[in-house]
This record gives structure tokens, sequence and C-alpha cells, in this order.
């Protein structure tokens, strides 16, 4: 397919075919910019390697790679053995996890300095002057990187830009794939137009033996052609978290934002702004304190309207994002509809409640689950006062263990530990270690609470 | 394994008839085996067909299903008793086919799904006119039932005419618990089962299983699909209660407290308990009257109820404990002796009115949506703030509440800014919606997100 298009190109003239001419140049120089990170995820009782393409940033061998590349759940500490492979590359070199921005979502990751004389950044490739902005049917292209076994072979990918949308960030969507998730795309002249995001899913019908083919949605993770602007992307390159954990994080305490559609938006008379619902205000919040209440309507931010994006759900990333994008401290303005009336609101941003990849955890592996502290986010999946909130969650449990023997499921709230209440994580701690170096105790009891029913677990460990 | 009851029976045609040559018993019979047969031959008699003709509410419209399933008459007067999945305050048509085949139309006279049992009365004025004859058949003690004993089902399997099927009793205590067992509603709380081998298929639910006299010893409810000959009654001591109750109030009263009672087995040693002693309040149910006097769940062993010893070794001895529980008068005031740790003292619970957590349902046709009113027991269970708003239990597609994108499962907390505190808001605001259909907006709860929905015309 890419060979026919060249092809063509080359019988169409002089001018084309001087301009397709030099693509494989412009492609070979431009790859360099394209690494694949691989890193193992070390949990209780399994190792789990994965593999993430990633785009050189700066002359430091700063990569990013898209929000997706790591499960949000893990904690840092379970992230390990980081290494960054070159296009063509059979080995890698061990690279530096440095964390993930909250407002752009990128994980940073920092080549180590043994192969930065090989990388090119990205940046080297931006327009000078205004950033480049595709037209509609303007030709892109953009880098793939194979799969391992392959040395990470670095391949061309060319389309066209079939749309431009807001999702909220300006995102284009190229007839087909035009990059590996996470990888630049470039126009005809070689100058970086985006970024590519991870690709959408696809609609097919699936013809099996049965009467009546299966609508099934396919999405390929390995190519996509969807990239967000390099106007998106271009100012946020200097977002490289100063720790490991990304904090600061920039908290409102807006729970459940749900968009409003037009239909609604017209009934309420708002015109041709959107807005969105707020579910739940959390307690001890920012938002909380500023005033905003249960059921309020979000219409504008700092004095600026919402936008009515589509789809409706865009514009609760909206918000999200004009958190994100501030520091602790800062204030944000907020007008709301509450009922008939608009009121407007100031609330001073607050540093985010430690977070599930925070929290703490002990794994014991002769009762066979960890035990993970209880976080702000656990109080509000549970419907919980965070001033009531005591004991830990069973973070994971091993099938077959004492602990899952006795019925201990994952996520499950352990409230008591042999008759005692858990008040801390470190008391929960204290009393498990203390079950677990005893090897004449032959069980122990565990008080539960599962979705709001308590059970009474009988762990035994001979 | 999926329990399932054995009614929903829909299918008229029959694959397959063997036919097999009667043999003539030559035998004579002595003297005991005659009034046997006599009191077999009274209960085959006393055997009906029920077919059902009700209303669901399931798919955003009131649509109409028919079923069948059996009874057993129980008075000269008419009285049919059969199951609460069989004849429910749903049916808008009862009709009994008696033993010589004349049938006849029936009203329900109460139902319980908490044992799975509704009482029926035949229409009596009718039978006279037409001179239809008809016997009744008398209880048996089920307390006295041993497993292995040779039992007897008799119903309508498949619509079939009466049929008896032979087996023993398996288990004559079995526990079983189903929340949502007879549609939707709860079951198998407050008795113990009987399990026989005896085939039940469905249709045969709500007919009686029998001794070798032609007692009734049970109803047959349900089986195990996809199980080989699991089948269950309720014993007729549980039977016997629900019949007196539901003849002199149309209905069961129960109370609640609130506390889920939990087998001790293996914990007596945590507890320091002797063997035998207490039941482990597993859990306490927020905001329960057992809530409010300050009982713990998983902590508190619950030794009596007013002076009245209970133990819960056993899952099976659970049922009678909530049983007890259960029959004490609504709005009573009972001690409960507790045991926390080291301590023992007596706390004070006054009773509530026992609600299923099915609420009251309706089609709203025009929206296309069908909804259940949310009751305390569901908001309880769901963690909601209080009872009010609706359930949408149904959404027909391409009508308006399906376009806006409400969907099943979703609670219809506002309309129009109203707040829904009862079925009647919402249904005066589909009158409005009909007399003038105009945009209407919603306000959904989905799990612990709002929304806002307009439903156009």
């Amino acid at each position: 397919m890419k060979f026919r298009f060249l092809l063509s190109a080359l019988l169409l003239g002089p001018c084309v075919a001087r301009a397709a001419a030099d693509l494989p140049a412009l492609w070979a120089e431009r790859a360099k910019c394209a690494v694949a990170v691989e890193y193992v995820t070390v949990t209780e009782t399994e190792r789990q390697p994965t593999i993430s393409m990633g785009t050189v940033i700066d002359a430091n061998g700063t990569i990013i790679m898209q929000s997706g590349s790591i499960d949000p759940r893990a904690a840092t500490w379970q992230l390990q053995e980081f290494k960054v492979y070159l296009p063509g590359d059979a080995t890698g070199t061990p690279a530096e996890y440095l964390g993930q921005d909250a407002f752009t979502g990128w994980h940073f990751v920092r080549a180590s300095e043994q192969v930065r004389a090989r990388l090119v950044p990205v940046t080297a490739f931006a327009a000078k002057g205004p950033v480049p902005v595709p037209t509609l049917s303007e030709f892109v292209w953009g880098v793939g990187l194979r799969n391992k076994d392959e040395d990470f072979a670095p391949y061309l990918m060319q389309s066209y830009v079939a749309l431009i949308q807001s999702l909220p960030q300006r995102t284009a969507i190229s007839q087909q794939e035009v990059a590996s998730p996470g990888l630049p795309v470039f126009n005809r002249d070689g100058a970086l137009v985006g970024l590519a995001a991870a690709s959408f899913g696809q609609s097919y019908l699936q013809f099996g033996r049965g009467p009546r083919p299966q609508p099934i949605v396919l999405i390929n993770v390995e190519e996509s052609s969807a990239f967000m602007l390099a106007e998106e992307m271009l100012p946020y390159l200097g977002r490289i978290p100063k720790n490991i954990s990304g904090r600061p994080l920039a908290w409102l305490g807006a729970y459940g934002l749900e968009p409003i559609d037009r239909e609604v938006a017209k009934f309420l008379k708002l015109g041709a702004q959107s807005g969105a619902v707020v579910s739940e205000v959390l307690e001890g919040s920012p938002a909380e304190k500023a005033g905003l209440k249960d059921r309020d309507i979000i219409l504008a931010l700092d004095g600026q309207p919402l936008p009515q994006l589509k789809p409706d759900r865009v514009i609760v990333t909206y918000i999200e994002r004009e958190v994100d994008r501030r520091a602790p401290g800062d204030t944000l303005t907020l007008s709301v509809l509450r009922g008939a009336d608009r009121v407007e609101l100031k609330a001073v941003l607050g540093e985010e409640p430690k977070i599930l990849r925070e929290a703490e955890r002990k794994y014991y592996d002769r009762i066979g689950f960890t035990a993970r502290e209880f976080v702000y986010g656990d109080a509000i999946d549970r419907h919980v006062k965070i001033a009531e909130t005591t004991g830990v969650v069973a973070h994971f449990v091993k099938p077959s263990s004492p602990a899952g023997v006795a019925g201990l499921r994952p996520d499950d709230w352990i409230k008591e530990i042999d008759g005692a209440e858990v008040k801390t994580f470190a008391s929960a701690t204290a009393k498990l270690a203390e079950i677990d170096k005893d090897l004449v105790r032959s069980e122990f009891v565990l008080l539960v609470s599962r979705g709001g029913e308590t059970a009474v677990l009988r762990v035994k460990l001979k | 394994m999926k329990l399932s009851t054995v009614k929903p029976f829909s299918a008229r045609s029959i694959s397959a008839l063997i036919l097999l040559p009667l043999l003539a018993a030559a035998l004579e019979l002595p003297a005991r085996a005659a009034v046997m047969k006599r009191g077999f031959n009274q209960l085959l008699d006393a055997v009906v067909r029920i077919d059902v003709r009700e209303i669901a509410f399931e798919d955003g419209a009131k649509r109409y299903s028919a079923s069948i399933g059996s009874g057993v008459i129980l008075s000269e007067d008419g009285l049919v008793l059969t199951n609460a999945h069989v004849a429910s305050p749903r049916a808008i048509e009862l009709n009994v086919t008696l033993a010589n085949q004349e049938r006849v139309s029936a009203r329900l006279v109460g139902w319980d799904h908490w044992t799975d049992l509704a009482l029926m009365r035949i229409d009596m004025a009718d039978v006279k006119r037409r001179g239809l004859k008809f016997a009744h058949a008398d209880f048996g003690d089920s307390n006295k039932l041993f497993p292995g004993e040779v039992v007897f089902a008799v119903g309508t399997p498949y619509g079939l005419s009466r049929t008896v099927t032979r087996g023993i009793i398996s288990n004559n205590n079995q526990y079983l618990e189903d929340l949502t067992g007879v549609n939707g509603y709860e079951t198998g709380q407050f008795s113990t089962w009987l399990q026989t081998d005896a085939a039940i298929n469905p249709g045969n639910s709500g007919g009686p299983l029998v001794n070798e006299d032609g007692k009734v010893i049970g109803i047959s409810t349900r089986g195990f699909s996809g199980a080989n000959n699991l089948g269950f009654a309720i014993p007729s001591s549980t039977a016997q209660r629900v019949v007196t109750g539901l003849v002199r109030d149309g209905a069961i009263t129960r109370s609640y407290i609130g506390l889920v009672p939990g087998a001790l087995q293996d914990l007596e040693s945590f507890y320091s308990l002797a063997l035998n002693t207490g039941v482990l309040i597993s859990q306490v149910d927020p905001d329960s009257p057992a809530a409010k006097a300050g009982l713990r769940g998983g902590n508190d062993i619950l030794l009596a109820i007013n002076g009245v010893k209970v133990v819960g070794r056993f899952p099976e001895e659970l049922p009678g404990i909530q049983n007890l529980i259960a029959s004490q008068p609504v709005g009573a005031s009972l001690k409960l002796t507790v045991k926390r740790g080291t301590e023992t003292r007596d706390y004070t619970v006054v009773t509530e009115k026992l609600e299923s957590r099915v609420g009251e349902e309706w089609a709203l046709e025009k929206w296309g949506i069908s909804v259940r009113k949310v009751s305390r027991t569901y908001a309880r269970e769901k963690q909601l703030d209080d009872a009010s708003g609706v359930l949408v239990i149904g959404v027909q597609p391409g009508f308006p509440a399906d376009v806006a994108g409400i969907s099943r499962g979703d609670v219809v907390m506002k309309i129009n800014q109203q707040p829904v505190v009862t079925l009647d808001v919402i249904k005066a605001a589909q009158a409005a919606y009909e007399a003038k259909p105009a945009p209407t907006l919603f306000e959904v709860k989905r799990s612990s997100r709002v929304s806002l929905y307009i439903l156009k015309p």
C-alpha cells in the first residue's frame, strides 16, 4: 500500500516527485527522536514487562510517553528496570523514571548518558516561527516502531488529515494510521505537526457461525490515526516532574462531574455554552470551602464560559485540565448555576490528598495478602466520612493462600484484626507482623466490610 | 449451577410421548393400603392447574405474560394454596382447572413472597351455579418427616394434566436463601426447605408434596436448573402458619430490626463461647433499629431475645432465629442480650415493619421507561441518602427516555426540578406531559453521579 503510494507519486510530476524522494531522508533523520521504553511492574507474586513508545524532547535524553503507558494504580516503587531501546537496537540501556505530569498526563523517562549522543530531540524538527497547523487533506507522516523481536525497527507511515477536533486538546484524525502512539507526526516539509495519541476504537462486524454478524470494536494498539497538534505539545515540554510522585497536584474536590448536553443547556437557557453538574462536593475540599454545593452546574472558569464540545464528555476533561494546569494555592473562580440563581465562587486550590498509588502497602506472604493504607479515594468509594475512617484495604490476595481460602477478596475493607480495631495502617502492620512471626499460632480472625456488608473471616494458618 | 423457580413455562408442544400399556394391579390390597389409597385419591382430586395472566413492567412498557403453575385446594369453600411466584398481585387473571377438567376463575386472597406462598379463592358462586365438585386436601406434619421417606409431587408440569412423580425426602432441613428468588423479591430467610428427588419440573410450582396417605407435607417450589433431582418444597409447618395469616389479614406482617445473623461454627473459641451458645451478629444494617440501639456487626454475639436463648451454630439454625424476630409485633420493644468482648448486657430494640427491597412498579409508556419506587431496604442496600426517587427497571429503545440517554439502573431523583418522593409524582408528571407534551428535565443518579437529561416529545 505504502509502496504503491510512492510509485504513483513518482508518476505525478517532478515537483511532487522531489518531495516524495526527500521523504526517506527526512524519515531517517526524524526516526532518531523515537524510542521504545521497556519497564517491569513488580507485584507481590509476578513480574509484568511492558513496552511503550516514547519521544525524545531535549538534549538531556528526556523522553515522554502517553498517560496510558503505565497503570495508574501501580505504585512508583513497583515500576522498575526502565530501559530505552533505540530504533533498530537489540539491547536497551538503563533509564530513569521521572514521574507523571498531571496536566499533560505524560510520563517522563530519562535515557542514560551513554545513548544521549545518538538521540535527537523532537524540538529539532519544530518549525522556526509559528507552529504549523495541518489543514484538512494535508499530507502527514510519522514514525512507527516494530516489536522487540524485530529490534524495534523503525518504519514509515503516511496519511492525510481527515478531521480536526477539540477533545479538548486540538486533535487531528488522519485517514489511516500515521504513527505509533506516543511518537511524532510531521508534514511534507518534515516540520513537527503533532504527537500520536492512543488510537480510537473502530467498529467492525464479525461473522461467525451464528445467523447474524456480531458488532465488535477493534483498537489498533500499535498504530494510531489520531494525533494531538504540536501547539498542544510544544508549550508543555518543560513540565518535567520535580519528583517521582508528580506532586504538587492541584485539587478542587468537585466529584462526579457530569456533562450537560445541548438539550439541557437549551432548557436551562444557557445559550451556546456548556456546563457540568457537580455530583458531590468532597468533604474538606477547596470546593467545599469555597461554598460549592452538590448539584451545582459549573458554567464558567475564571470568567470563561465553558465551550460546547463534542462528544459531551469532553467538557469534563476540559475542567479537569483547567484545575491540573494550576498549582495548589492558585485561585480559580467558578460561576455556577444553583437552581435558578447564578453564583460566583472563589476556590483556592489545595494539594490533592494521598492517592491510591501513593498509599503505603505491606505484603505478608505466609498469610497471603497485602494490606494497603486507607486513602481519601477509598472513603469516597465507600460513602464514609473521612473523620470516621479506620482500617486498611486488602490490596492483593494470593489465591489459595490462608487469607484467600478464608474468603478475603481484593478491595475488602479490614476493620478489625483478631478482635482489635485497626485504627491506622501502622497499627495494622504491627498486628499483622506479630501474627506473621508467630509460628505457633494456628488461626486469626478478620472483620471485613464488603459493599456495605460485614463478614467475619477465620484465617487458618496451619 | 443456578437455582431457579420452576414455573416459567410457556411451551405447549410436547416433542415425544411415550405410551406405556397400563398394568392392572391384580393383587388384593390390604386394609391399611386401602385407607392410604382413599386418602391419596382424595388428594389427587384436590390438585389444580393454575393459568395466570400477569402484568409485567420490565421493558419500559406494560406487557402481559402468561404462565402455568399448580395448586392445591385446602377447604370446601375453595381456598387454593400455591406459590407466590405463580400467583402474585401482578396477576390480572387467575384460572383454575379442577381435577375433573372443569375451569373456574379465582382471585388472590394474599401472598407472601418471603415464604413463596400465595392463597387464592375459587369463584364459589360460579362453582354453585354450575354444580361443580372438587375435593380438598389436608396438611400432614412436616416436622415428622425423615430423610429417605417416600413422598410424591403432584402437579401440572409443563401444563400436562395432573401428574404424580415419586421420590424421597432428601433432606428435611435444607438452608437456602435467595435475595431475588421470587421475581426479584426476597425469599427463604424465614424457613428452611424440604429437599426431594421427586421430579419437579416447570409448571409443578405450587403443587403439593405429599406422603403416602395423601397428606400435604410441603409445597413444591423450586429446583436447581442443570442439576439432577434437586427439588425444594416449603414445609407444611410453614405453609399452615402462612395460610392462617393470609386468611385472617390478607398479608403476613413481619418485624424488622436490621440484624443479619451469621453461623458461629468454628468461631466459638475466638469469641470465648461455649459450643451452642448464641448467634453471631454478622451484620447490622445502617440506620436500622439494631444500629440505633448500638449493636455492631462482627463484634456482637446475640445470646437471647426477650430472655429466650438463641443458638445459631449452623446455617440451618438461622431461619428459625430470623423468624423469631420477624414474628414479634411491629413496634414492639425487644430485649436483646448481647455479648461484646467480655461484657454481656441487654439492648432494647424497637421493631419496624419488614419491607421488601422491591417497591411498587409502573410503566411510563409515553417516555418508554418502567420504574420501581426506591424502597427503604433498597436505599440501605445501595447506600443511597434516603428512599426518594424511582429506579428505572426497563427502557424501550427509541422512546424519549432512551433517546435522552437514560438507562436501566438509573434512579430518577427529580422531574422538572420536583423531587420524586412518591410514584404519584412521576405519574402526575407523565399525565401533564401527555396532556401537553413539552421538553421535561430529568435529574438522574447513576451510582453516585448526578446527570441531567431532557425528554423531548
